[in-house]
């Protein structure tokens, strides 16, 4: 425990090149904030021994002086987008990661959040398939134990060595991890592009409510499909699952159809999404009768 | 505007995991894992990722009830206090202390835990006492 809270303690670099300091960090938001640039920043700090997510805003200006980069990852975009979801015109800074780049860009594409209203400074992480440079050792994935290897799926395989199994394998496989699953929805509680109103795993026609596990596989095949283009990779979901699913290789194996089938790579950028049918405006008109 | 993450503990079982609370203009308005917290490590169960609709939820009591005629009816703290122990105390001399069990709760404090079984032992004079999340 110990070791690894000196982890989340490191200092940060960021991505732009620039070599930077925590005090560096810390006089650029004091001047966003000071400036009226952005109304709230959300960071890290240090809280009974945590480093947890925090909102610095003018009102407690002398708390930045307390900002860290700590590498416990949360989802700081989603925290964003609840406050613009109830403020629209409020200015946000957030302390991004690679992950919660792409996430930031999935919410732009899916008008979410307002990119002219958001502030980001970059720290580097985060290894992952759409961005490989990494120093963030919090994601260092644990080793499958035995039986995990034996009759399930190891969290660490990459897409092509979890399809080295036959069909029949590969189905017992899957079917064994998503019999463990809880029915918790953290992994989409969790998710920063998981922002529907209304979802579908919780929709009683769709899948069978009432019973643990959930109606297998469907309950993860929906929301598989539904992360096709949103699925920006970040880990998060595995992380908090309780039962370890590898739900981050299901995604990526969603995600590696997208890229073949419409060469859109998610989150890598804000351009319009090929699942994004409605413009701005609606144009279709209803039929006739 | 005013924004908070505020960390707690899970007051649904006897697991005690770590949760932040997000409050939001003085409104909590959601629940977070915390991550680095040695319980549970940034998971939580479906009951600790809802915790906060238990304290925003419209059905919450605001005030004790009372039933009378078949009907819960709106209370003071001093009626349902009186009444509660009135009918405890006929109980009791009716049918004997053992005719009583108390069941102590997660929700509640240590301190409040012991007083509970304190009032099972010493008051109601039974030791018919458990926990409800005796998992
Ligand atoms: S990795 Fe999981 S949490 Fe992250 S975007 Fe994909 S589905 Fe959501
Ligand atoms: S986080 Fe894991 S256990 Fe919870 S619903 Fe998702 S897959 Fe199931
Ligand atoms: S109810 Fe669930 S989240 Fe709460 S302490 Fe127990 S296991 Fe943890």
């Amino acid at each position: 425990m110990e070791e690894q809270m000196k982890k989340w303690l490191e200092p940060f670099s960021t991505t732009d090149g620039k070599p930077s300091t925590l005090a560096t960090m810390q006089e650029q938001v004091k001047e966003w904030i000071d400036q009226d640039k952005i109304d709230v920043f959300l960071g890290y700090k240090m809280v009974q021994g945590h480093p947890l997510p925090h909102f610095f805003t003018k009102n407690n200006l002398d708390e930045v002086d307390e900002l860290i980069g700590g590498q416990a990852r949360y989802s700081l975009e989603k925290i964003a987008t609840k406050i613009a979801a109830e403020k629209p015109a409020i200015k946000i800074g957030l302390m991004v990661r690679d992950c919660n780049q792409r996430a930031l860009n999935v919410l732009y594409v899916w008008n979410q959040l307002n990119p002219e209203n958001v502030e980001t400074i970059n720290l580097n992480c985060c290894p992952s398939k759409l961005k490989k440079h990494a120093d963030c050792s919090y994601l260092e994935p644990e080793k499958a134990a035995v039986y995990k290897k034996e009759v399930g799926i190891d969290n660490n395989m990459d897409v092509e060595d979890a399809e080295v199994f036959d069909m029949e394998q590969r189905f017992k496989r899957w079917m064994y991890e998503f019999s463990k699953c809880i029915k918790c929805y953290g992994c989409r509680d969790i998710c920063p592009v998981c922002f529907c109103k209304e979802c579908s795993l919780e929709h009683p026609e769709l899948i069978a409510t009432g019973t643990l596990p959930p109606e297998n596989p469907i309950f993860h095949l929906v929301r598989a499909v539904h992360m096709g283009g949103r699925c920006i990779d970040c880990g998060l979901c595995e992380d908090a699952c309780p039962v370890d699913i590898p739900l981050r290789l299901l995604y990526r194996k969603v995600n590696a159809t997208v890229e073949d089938e419409f060469g859109y790579e998610t989150g890598t950028h804000a351009d319009q999404s090929p699942f994004n049918l409605l413009g701005d405006e609606v144009t279709l008109e209803p039929k006739p009768l | 505007m005013d924004y908070k993450i505020i960390p707690s503990v899970c007051s649904y079982c006897g697991t005690g995991c770590g949760v932040l609370f997000q409050v939001m203009d003085g409104k909590l308005t959601d629940t977070l894992p915390m991550k680095t917290h040695p319980v549970n490590e940034g998971k939580l169960c479906i009951k600790g990722w809802n915790l906060h609709e238990h304290v925003v939820s419209d059905k919450r009591l605001t005030t004790p009830l009372i039933k009378k005629n078949g009907e819960f009816q709106d209370a003071t703290w001093d009626e349902a206090i009186q009444t509660a122990a009135e009918k405890l105390k006929g109980i009791v001399s009716a049918h004997g202390p053992d005719s009583v069990g108390v069941l102590a709760s997660a929700k509640i404090t240590n301190e409040e835990n012991y007083l509970t079984q304190k009032f099972a032992r010493a008051v109601i004079g039974t030791n018919n006492v458990d926990h409800c999340a005796r998992l």
